[in-house]
């Protein structure tokens, strides 16, 4: 008998565990680039845990309850997005609804801090999202082709007429540009940059770091996932987990070997990427 | 098209006459996140702000007073219901005015503070929010005379006319300038410099929904 509550734990539990051990893959390649050891492919599991067993901090200056809710409900969207995502295959609106509030997310728990380093981050995430939406946005040119945003049926539409990426490559490039976006160190996370300290992250310390380290692995399994379903079709579990692998260990790469941008270049590029790859993937479509 | 693989099969629909208001996962997603930050700005409080001061080794802080806590919160509540109304709208005419709406709430809610960078900022995104007022009722309006009807449960059955193709591209321009994403984004970003969380979180929260609902929008007039 089915049981969907046991899915969508299985799932979550999958995502967390997929998740962390592919960013502890990121650290590990960006290390060996750069001639180092590196951690151990679990450190960023093992972060990740021991934060909800150390001290919580409450600074003076933070407003109440943002500081502790954001976190809360970072956690809570990217759960969603499993559910959305992984678990019943849903509207690709919602999981674009979804990456949104993670917008919100940085820019909230950046300014709700009262420090200055999450101020600065608060103010570029204005500035990145202004970018990363429309590039986001983009992948609404599916629905030119597959006549629907519903993942199952774009998955569907695939089996039957071949896997999107040969058909609208331009559009693929814009997603896994996001994908870069989120990646740990890339030249485009301007919010998190070493210049301004940890950028949003700052402040959150204990079960509150603990919070956002689970949701970003989390959020990094349903990007990639949705990567592989939305431009490579029905794939079994076996070569969604190796061109998980593979897509990290090249954002890795990236991440090694680019200096991160400033916000204005981060933003005009990603414009650029959004605006070129929209007007190629419409000609390739319409003419 | 079918209205439903967009944001998902429809959960409801509330009959008023030529305008049918309708509900599927998608806008129920929207509409309960965007309720979830509204309550949260009304009961919560404003951080204070920590700065650098130059030349000394001092920080600087800068709180919220009273007065213009009150008037801000006010303007984000309204600001949260009038973005939740757009999200389950099914009429475009009001997605339109909701819209307008929110860019004059947005200018509004940092237009209280006192800081002479953050009001330039505020006013240049005005004039950008006021400018692109034009293409947006004017899209609006060339889509309500090339289909006639503002339900998007009616438009969705009509097939897209280069008027109203040419419509639903006005509006997109004017989406973008009231949202202030790219490339009109450089005055907003400046505006977030002021003290004051919770009201900087529903400016920007509306702005990134209300981008989301006219991406919806648009597919299902063009499509």
């Amino acid at each position: 008998m089915y049981n969907l509550m046991a899915d969508i734990l299985i799932n979550v539990c999958l995502a967390f565990l997929f998740g962390s051990l592919l960013l502890g893959l990121h650290r590990k390649v960006m290390a060996r680039v750069q001639l180092r050891p590196g951690p151990p492919l679990i450190q960023y599991l093992l972060h990740s845990l021991k934060f909800f067993f150390k001290e919580s901090s409450w600074p003076k200056t933070i407003s109440k309850p943002f500081y502790v809710a954001i976190t809360v409900i970072l956690c809570g969207i990217w759960v969603t997005g499993v559910i959305v995502g992984p678990v019943f295959k849903g509207s690709l609106m919602i999981i674009f609804g979804i990456y949104a509030v993670h917008k919100i997310v940085e820019h909230n728990s950046g300014s709700s801090s009262g420090s200055p380093y999450g101020k600065l981050s608060c103010v570029r995430a204005v500035f990145s999202a202004s970018s990363e939406l429309l590039l986001f946005a983009s992948v609404a040119l599916i629905y030119l082709l597959s006549h629907s945003m519903d993942i199952g049926a774009i998955i569907n539409y695939q089996e039957i007429n071949g896997p999107l990426i040969f058909k609208v490559p331009l559009l693929a490039i814009m997603f896994f540009t996001i994908i870069v976006t989120k990646a740990p160190y890339s030249p485009f996370s301007i919010t998190t940059g070493k210049d301004i300290i940890s950028g949003f992250e700052t402040e959150h310390f204990g079960f509150l770091r603990g919070y956002i380290m689970l949701s970003e692995s989390i959020m990094w399994y349903v990007l990639l996932w949705l990567f592989l379903c939305l431009f490579f079709g029905p794939i079994s579990l076996l070569w969604i987990l190796i061109g998980m692998i593979i897509i990290t260990i090249i954002t890795g790469f990236i991440s090694a070997i680019t200096p991160m941008l400033n916000p204005n270049h981060s933003v005009m590029i990603q414009f650029t990427i959004a605006l070129i790859c929209t007007v190629g993937t419409l000609i390739q479509i319409f003419v | 098209m079918n209205i439903g693989s967009l944001g998902g099969d429809l959960l409801g629909l509330i009959p008023l006459g030529d305008i049918v208001l309708y509900i599927n996962p998608f806008h129920l997603f929207m509409f309960v996140t965007m309720l979830i930050f509204t309550f949260l700005i009304a009961i919560g409080r404003t951080e204070t702000q920590v700065e650098t001061q130059f030349g000394t080794l001092d920080d600087k802080t800068k709180t919220v007073d009273l007065k213009e806590f009150r008037a801000r919160r006010f303007l984000s509540v309204v600001c949260g219901i009038a973005t939740a109304g757009a999200m389950i709208t099914g009429d475009l005419y009001n997605l339109t005015l909701f819209m307008s709406l929110i860019g004059i709430l947005n200018i509004g809610i940092i237009s209280s503070v006192k800081q002479i960078d953050v009001l330039d900022s505020v006013f240049q995104y005005g004039l950008i929010a006021m400018m692109c007022s034009l293409p947006l009722f004017g899209g609006a309006a060339l889509v309500l005379g090339a289909c006639g009807t503002v339900s998007l449960l009616a438009i969705q059955s009509i097939k897209p006319t280069a008027m109203m193709i040419f419509g639903a591209i006005l509006m997109f321009i004017g989406a973008c300038g009231e949202s202030g994403i790219a490339p009109f984004f450089a005055s907003k970003a400046e505006m977030f410099r002021t003290p004051g969380s919770p009201f900087l979180l529903i400016v920007h929260l509306s702005s990134l929904f209300i981008i989301i609902r006219v991406i919806e929008v648009l597919l299902i007039i063009c499509t």
